[in-house]
């Protein structure tokens, strides 16, 4: 602050009033609490205290000032520099420097930063925690439909109709006594289990080791899973495991999560990227994530239902063994090796070592493995 | 220090004073901070750039001045969502619905959402409009956004069914719409250009694309024997392929031409797309009126071309200065895969890599778009500009109130583009 820049107390301007386009020539005298525009005529068109005078923006060379708290748009411009600084130095919300726009910026980015971390906060604890509330509550009625329509996205993917053989084995004329066979299994199971909805369960041509829950108690057991299983008690525990994703209503919540996950990032976070790629892969890894925990609970409760049921426990988490871990389809690469080793040891210790009843006679068991014979 | 008024009483052009220098600043810290906050910091990036543009843009020696902020886009923006919410929930359970309405869900689904769409960029406009001062005076835009989006709609659907031919009565029709309700203060606007003009400069460009495709449906029309393509149709599944061959022993040739044409095609409409902005921009900007205030632009299209050349180079430089990043980033993947055996902790690597590749790339060129194409456009379209008939400039009254931002928001929310 020298005196030369403080002597300046007066300079040329350009005035627009706001209520008219035209422009005025004006001279601006600074005064001690403010600063007044007079036209060529003397006549005063604007009285403006510093420290409501507001900083807009404007080209490098010129400083653009406004009116606070005034809602007309009356616009007062300042060409001569050194007499822009001399404003500058009066006015409190007036700083050429730009150093009140950095700090203004700073905290901008703090707060945009706190809102990225509470979203992320909320896509991995609350959109399944909302989930598990709604997806008790949801009518069976739309519980159903959704299964429905789940049903007819999953068929689309999983039917390749490449042999020109049907999709769903147990339908040809040497498949029926194997689809007898897996109804005896299922209704066993599904007697100790008493839902609250009737299951369906189907064996589908497909040489995965995988079985799937859809909402509304439709099961897909994929024939390679049969395949695999050295004992019937290994497709029980597994289509026990199943249930127990129908039990829990866990298909009905994965939608429920998704929906959540896609509002989330598909709109609040907007298109920045001009992609779904982000999108699509923050969805698979978080719902990847829930999913852990509705897996191990799926365990503990097919061990459960095994036990009622007079099976053999132990036999699921034989099978997880050979399949390692992934009882659904796209499992593999998210849940590794010690995981398995982990849900493997949860279920042993469940298991009881009773007398067991077998579900299937050896007979049987043999036309379960043929049901995808043809 | 400012051109005299008299000098600019009647005919005046258009400066453009930014800095480049500045806008890159501007953008790069606006992507790494868009990345940074997954898109949240995009309310300011947007403020940011319409301040920079807006401000350095001088109209008759005076410049023009943005005053939203990026508060109001936000608030907008959560408004928006607002009503969209019970919107999607509607959607997302008529479309467990299996009948007639399940199955029409998704259709209307998409009419509606055109719908909000157009009404959204008709309210998009009176914002941006409402928030340009000019000469203390403000902008601002009457008519109504539900009526615009009602006339929208149809001209879409006329637009599609010809192949793009009725494009140029559509952008004049709705342009005249959107110009007759647009004010300077008391001014009216108007729109004076014609859709035929548009119509005779485009159709060069549309004959060139549409050629190649034309030769191919001629080339299979005269190829295909009819009679055996609809015995081979009602062939049993595996042998449709194994029929059609049979009976149309050029069908394989013609099928390689096609796609070729095709790929033609579509280089054609990539390497002409600029030249279809700069007619449509020197067409549109042109027809521009404000009371007696008249628009005459002279935009070169050679220099559009020179923006995108400067983008292409750019663009190559980015592929290739991310591609020699990635190397490292690839070696600590090969050491996790080589060093464990299982390979799951590889895989998930190789993932995030690829992510970040891919989200850095998207990105950079999109910022490297904006810096030179989006600026060069804005650049070249304000500075070809003559206007005439400004000595009106001396008497405009003030008029017309700020508008909300929720028509910003609902663009933003349902990512539809628009001016
Ligand atoms: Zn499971």
């Amino acid at each position: 602050m020298t005196d030369g820049v403080q002597a300046v107390i007066s300079g040329p301007g350009v005035f627009f009033d706001g209520r008219t386009s035209a422009r005025h020539d004006v001279r601006v005298t600074l005064n001690a609490t403010g600063l007044q525009v007079e036209d060529a005529a003397g006549r005063v068109l604007a009285d403006w205290l510093y420290d409501e005078l507001d900083e807009l923006s404007a080209p490098a060379h010129v400083l653009r000032l406004g009116h606070r708290h005034n809602g007309d748009l009356a616009r007062l411009e300042i060409f001569d520099e050194p007499f822009a600084h001399a404003i500058d130095l009066r006015a409190e919300y007036v700083d050429r420097t730009g150093a009140i726009h950095r700090r203004q910026r700073g905290s901008i980015i703090g707060w945009t930063v706190l809102a990225t971390l509470a979203l992320v906060a909320v896509s991995y604890w609350g959109v399944p925690a909302i989930a598990e509330r709604l997806g008790p509550v949801v009518p069976i009625a739309i519980e159903r439909r959704m299964g429905e329509a789940t049903n007819m996205q999953v068929r689309a993917q999983l039917d390749t109709k490449n042999a020109g053989a049907a999709f769903e084995c147990g339908n040809g004329a040497g498949e029926k006594i194997g689809l007898a066979a897996l109804n005896k299994m299922v209704k066993r199971l599904e007697g100790s289990a008493a839902l609250r909805l009737p299951l369906r369960a189907t064996v589908i041509r497909r040489d995965e080791a995988n079985a799937l829950a859809l909402p509304g108690g439709q099961i897909y057991v994929f024939h390679g899973l049969i395949a695999k299983a050295d004992n019937p008690d290994e497709v029980a525990g597994v289509i026990a495991h199943e249930i127990g994703h129908v039990a829990h209503r866990d298909g009905t919540k994965a939608v429920l999560q998704g929906a959540g996950l896609s509002f989330l990032f598909g709109m609040l976070l907007g298109d920045f990227v001009g992609g779904g790629a982000v999108v699509l892969a923050a969805k698979t890894v978080l719902q990847s994530s829930y999913s852990r925990e509705a897996e191990s609970a799926a365990d503990r409760y097919a061990a459960e239902l095994m036990k009622k049921a007079q099976g053999n426990a132990r036999a699921l988490a034989t099978m997880l063994g050979k399949i390692g871990g992934a009882t659904e389809p796209g499992m593999k690469i998210l849940l590794d090796h010690p995981e398995t080793k982990t849900r493997i040891a949860a279920i042993n210790r469940i298991a009881a070592d009773a007398p067991t009843v077998p579900f299937l006679s050896a007979a049987e068991w043999a036309a379960l493995k043929r049901i995808c014979a043809g | 220090m400012t051109i005299d008024a008299n000098e600019t009483a009647m005919t005046g052009g258009v400066r453009f004073l930014g800095a480049r220098k500045a806008y890159w600043r501007l953008l790069a810290r606006g992507a790494v901070l868009l990345m940074v906050t997954l898109g949240i910091y995009r309310f300011w990036l947007t403020t940011d750039v319409r301040r920079f543009l807006w401000s350095n843009t001088e109209i008759a020696g005076e410049s023009l001045d943005y005053n939203g902020t990026p508060i109001e886009l936000l608030l907008g923006f959560l408004v928006a969502v607002a009503i969209l919410i019970p919107v999607y929930a509607g959607f997302f359970l008529a479309a467990l619905d299996l009948g007639t309405l399940g199955e029409m869900s998704g259709l209307i689904g998409f009419a509606l959402v055109a719908f909000i769409g157009q009404y959204a960029v008709y309210r998009a406009r009176r914002y941006r409009l409402t928030r340009t001062v000019y000469r203390g005076l403000r902008f601002h835009l009457e008519g109504s956004a539900l009526v615009y989006a009602l006339r929208a709609l149809p001209w879409w659907v006329l637009t599609a069914v010809t192949l793009g031919l009725a494009y140029p009565f559509q952008l004049a029709s709705l342009e005249r719409y959107k110009m007759h309700h647009t004010f300077y203060g008391d001014l009216g606007g108007r729109f004076a250009g014609a859709g035929w003009r548009l119509f005779l400069r485009g159709l060069p460009l549309w004959l060139l694309i549409v050629a190649p495709i034309a030769v191919t449906v001629g080339a299979f029309l005269e190829v295909v024997d009819w009679q055996a393509l609809a015995d081979a149709m009602n062939a049993s599944d595996d042998e449709v392929m194994k029929r059609l061959e049979q009976g149309n022993p050029e069908l394989a040739a013609v099928a390689v031409f096609g796609v070729l044409m095709a790929v033609a095609s579509i280089a054609l409409t990539l390497l002409l797309y600029p030249a279809f902005q700069a007619i449509v921009l020197r067409w549109w900007t042109s027809g521009l009126r404000f009371g007696p205030i008249e628009m005459l632009s002279h935009l070169r299209m050679r220099h559009v071309y020179g923006a995108y050349i400067r983008f292409a180079l750019l663009a190559l430089a980015l592929a290739v200065v991310l591609a020699i990043a990635s190397l490292p980033a690839f070696f600590v993947v090969g050491l996790i895969a080589g060093g464990n055996e299982n390979s799951a902790a590889a895989e998930i690597a190789a993932a995030l890599v690829l992510l970040g590749g891919y989200v850095i790339g998207a990105l950079g060129l999109s910022t490297l778009y904006r810096a030179t194409v989006g600026l060069a456009l804005w650049r070249l379209s304000m500075e070809s500009l003559q206007l005439s008939g400004l000595s009106v400039l001396d008497r405009v009254e003030a008029r017309g109130q700020p508008s909300s931002a929720l028509g910003e928001g609902l663009v933003d929310a349902l990512h539809v583009g628009g001016y």
